[in-house]
This record gives structure tokens, sequence and C-alpha cells, in this order.
């Protein structure tokens, strides 16, 4: 309750100077308040998030996130991933990003705390129109590349707009429960686009979450990514496979689709189907498979709500087999200067 | 006639002198206004003024809507029927350009940091363009049937450039009112001011 609270004064405190501060402004900021409940365990959740993006120089952007969210199930997959639901505010990322484009060409320079660049991972692209929860490759629960994984370093940029290449060099900055092992990570990206298409490649090497006499060596993943759109139509899906240390293997996949055509309005319908195999020894391994349905709807400037159906199976059986997630989120945006 | 008398017809034929060319053409005068909301200035309203016989032509040079730090830049853009906007992706993230409702429709798709789409607005009406990755991601393009359009900037002010002087229907339009509409002669007032109550 105290939770709701501070998110409803959040928001109020953010919509008054809001009707007079319209046009854009070099440094933006953004809150958003989400609240949510799930079947899954009679889940509720609420959250806050603090972005602050702009130019501050020449050149120069910056993007900043905090966030602060609490969940009545931390160990509940409902609305996992989406934030650390630490109950208590975090920084998510905040870095600055120099970009040149001499004749046609393009590289930026980005350092700070940010998301690892491995496939679909920009926070705003993935998090989640029209999707309550983030796939399955994306929990740390299930011996992936979690969400909250993030690195504190430097990334480059290179190449012309239909091929890049990046690359990241850090040390792991993650929040949420999962917190990997210091050391050195290096992340490789390249991504082309044709058209309607946009491909990526990508691979991390980077330490393991877990600790344990039975944790070996490096966590290593690759993943190829590949998004399409038209029409209002957006096709997507990631797989990857790797291994979360020594011995064992994580392969995964989801494909979605995002519909949003002319005749739906402020209505966004949403399909995934996804699954996760983490391979060891058994009975320690782990198969899940999710199909989800759902829609995001514009209720107003700045509300939606957005409702998904799951089915979902696989070992272990820690949930039901069907679920029902219900989110809303209020965000405004406002000039800071 | 008086020294008063004579100054008047003076400045009257300076005047007319001043708005023909060579050519025998009449030329252009920047006609200045203001956009009012209330008792407040008001920026983004967009003013336009038609009337029959106007030249023809779209704008010379590239006109862009530009994506920036999870924005669209302007906010508001008017062109003339006909013109081909740019849609360049400046920022460090993916974006989407939609339009649904309105005015033109379209969807360029998801298109990566560096990439260029465009966009020909070939008829005239309002444009409400989003971004499907980033809700808060918004502006208008508004495409007008004539050559003389503008505007407001952060005071309210606006200046339609190189207006010759007739009789026009002026309009204005800003996001969520009614359009106004109504005559405007340089004869009777050299500003114009366009006032939502």
């Amino acid at each position: 309750m105290t939770g709701v609270r501070i998110a409803v004064c959040v928001s109020c405190v953010l919509h008054a100077p809001f009707a007079r501060a319209q046009s854009i402004s070099p440094i933006t900021t953004e809150a958003a308040v989400s609240s949510g409940a799930s079947t899954d365990n009679e889940t509720a959740v609420v959250a806050t998030q603090l972005r602050a993006f702009g130019e501050i120089g020449p050149q120069i952007r910056y993007y900043g996130e905090a966030a602060w969210a609490t969940s009545s199930d931390v160990a509940s997959e409902a609305f996992g991933a989406a934030y650390p639901y630490g109950n208590r505010v975090q920084i998510i990322e905040s870095y600055a990003e120099r970009v040149f484009q001499p004749a046609g060409k393009l590289v930026a320079v980005r350092a700070g705390r940010f998301r690892p660049p491995f496939g679909i991972y920009n926070a705003s692209d993935h998090a989640y129109l029209g999707f309550l929860r983030a796939p399955l490759i994306r929990y740390d629960s299930n011996f992936a590349l979690s969400n909250n994984f993030l690195e504190q370093g430097a990334a480059v940029t290179a190449g012309v707009p239909w091929l890049t290449v990046a690359t990241s060099v850090g040390r792991p900055g993650d929040v949420g429960a999962a917190a990997r092992q210091p050391g050195l990570d290096t992340v490789l990206r390249a991504q082309g686009s044709a058209g309607p298409f946009i491909v990526g490649l990508s691979h991390i090497r980077t330490s393991p979450n877990l600790t344990g006499s039975w944790v070996h060596g490096r966590m290593e993943f690759t993943g190829l990514d590949l998004r399409w759109m038209r029409d209002g139509v957006q096709l997507r899906g990631e797989w990857i496979t790797g291994r979360p240390f020594d011995g064992t293997t994580t392969t995964g996949w989801y494909a979605d689709a995002i519909v949003h055509r002319v005749a739906m309005g402020p209505v966004t319908a949403v399909a995934r189907i996804e699954r996760v195999d983490y391979d060891t020894s058994p009975p320690f391994d782990l198969h899940k498979r999710r199909q989800t349905l759902g829609a995001r709807i514009r209720v107003g400037q700045g509300f939606s709500t957005q409702v998904n159906v799951l089915h979902q199976t696989g070992q272990p059986d820690t949930y039901g087999a069907v679920a029902l997630d219900i989110g809303v989120t209020y965000s405004v945006r406002m000039p800071l200067r | 006639m008086n020294g008063t008398g004579i100054q008047s017809v003076v400045a009257c034929l300076a005047a007319v002198l001043s708005l023909t060319r060579a050519d025998g053409q009449t030329r252009g005068f920047d006609l200045h206004g203001t956009a009012r909301a209330g008792d407040h200035a008001l920026r983004n309203a967009v003013v336009w003024l038609e009337a029959a016989n106007l030249p023809g032509g779209t704008a010379a040079g590239k006109v862009l809507l530009d994506q920036r730090s999870l924005n669209f830049s302007p906010r508001v853009l008017v062109v003339r029927t006909g013109t081909t906007v740019d849609f360049p992706n400046n920022d460090t993230v993916l974006h989407n350009v939609f339009s649904f409702r309105d005015g033109k429709r379209f969807d360029l798709g998801v298109y990566p940091v560096g990439a260029l789409r465009h966009v020909t607005f070939d008829k005239p009406g309002v444009s409400r363009i989003f971004c499907n990755i980033h809700p808060n991601m918004w502006a208008y393009v508004i495409a007008v049937d004539s050559p003389y359009f503008a505007v407001s900037d952060d005071s309210g002010r606006f200046t339609i450039a190189s207006v010759v002087p007739r009789s026009y229907t002026y309009h204005a339009w800003r996001a969520g009112a009614e359009e106004l509409t109504g005559t405007w002669s340089p004869a009777d007032d050299a500003t114009l001011t366009v006032h939502w109550r």
C-alpha cells in the first residue's frame, strides 16, 4: 500500500507542469507508474520508473533511468525481469553517448552503465509493448541472460546505417537478485538491415551469476535476432544458445507478433510463443514453454492498460498452467531545462 | 494639399512601388502575426492563407522531421501539399514512424540509427505521427494547399514570408482545438492575430 501511495504521489507531482511544457527540450524527463496483478501466486506489483534523456553537449546524448518496484511475491515469474523488485530506488542505466555521422557512416561511443548490447536489448524496445513479462530467455532464474544484467564500461558502434558492429567492454553492474561475479565482460554484436528486415548476431562472454563449488568457467552466449515490420505488423524474435557455466547448456527462443493496424484504433494485439531448455544432470535440468496472447489498450494520453493470458508448461512445475496478467501504466513527460 | 497630405500620398506610392518588381509582378511582403489562447501566447499554432490562383510549387530544400533523444523534432511541422518530408533516425535507438488516424496514413516500419525514410504528403490535412516503440513520441504534420504558412514560436509570434498583397481566407490550427478561419487583407490590417478564446 505504501508503494501505491508513492506511485500516486509521483504521478501527481509530475503531471502538474505537463500542460504548459510540451515542446522539445534538450533534456526531457519521463515518469512511468505501473501496477499489475496476476493470477500466478496471486501476485501484485507496483513500479515507478524515472528517466532523463537528451543532449548535454554537441552530439552528446545522455540517458538515465532509475526504478523502484515492489512485488507481493518476488519469487513469482509474474512481471519478472522488468525491474528489480527490491523495494528500493535503483539506478538502472546511466550513460553518455557521442554519435558521429561522417559522410554517411556511423560511429557512436558510449560510456557509463548500460544494458549489454546483446539481441533485442534496448529497454524501450523489449519492455513491453503489450507484453507484461520478459521472454523466458531473459530471466536469470532460467539460467539465461537476465534483463537485469548491466555493464559498467564503454561501448563503440561503427558502420553504416544498414550494417553496424558494436562491441562493449565492462564489468558487471547488475541489479536485482542475480548478480554476476566480478570480471571482465565483452559483448560483440553485428546488425544489418534491408528493407523491412533487421537482423542481428550477438555474442557475450561474461561471469556466471551463480556461485557454488559446481560453478566453473565463464558464461557465454551467442544469439540471433530478427525483426520485420510492415503496415503496423511487427514480427520479431530471438534465439540464444550457450552455457551459463561449464558443463551446462541453455538454449531458448521466442517469437513475437505485435499488431497495430489502422482499424484497431487504440488497441495493439500481441502474441508470443517461446521456450527455454537448460540442460544439465537431471533432476536439475529445466524446460519451459509458454504461449501468450494479449493486448495493450491506450486508454487516454499517458494511460494504457495491458492484458495477457498465458499458457505455460514445463518443469519444474512452479506455476499454474494458465495465468492472467493485468497491468496499468501511466506515463508523463516534461522538459528539465 | 497640405504637407501631411503630400507625405501620405508619397508613403502610399512608395508602399505600392515597393511591392512591384521590375518585371511588373507584385512582390510579396512578410506578414507578422501572433497566436493566442485565452490571455497567453501560444506556440505551435499553424496559420495559413488561402485564395484562388495562388502560386504553385513546393518548398525548395529538404523538409525534415527529426528523431532525436526519444522525441520528434519539430513537434509541429507545416508543409505545402505535395511536399516530401524526410524522417531521419538521428537517435541512438531504433524507431518506428507511423500515422494511422487522420491525414496521410503510413507506417515506415522499424529502422535503425542513421537510416532515412520519406513520406510525401499529397493531400491536405493533419497527420498525427507516432512511434510504436516509444509511446511518448508524437508530432503533427499539417499539409496545406497554400504557399503561405507558418508555425508560431515560443512567444506566439509567426511570420508568413513573401505574401502577395490581396484578400485571403486565413486558417489557424492548434492541437486539440477547433480550427479558426476568417478573412484577412493587408488593406484592413498590417498584422494578423489568431485568438482561441
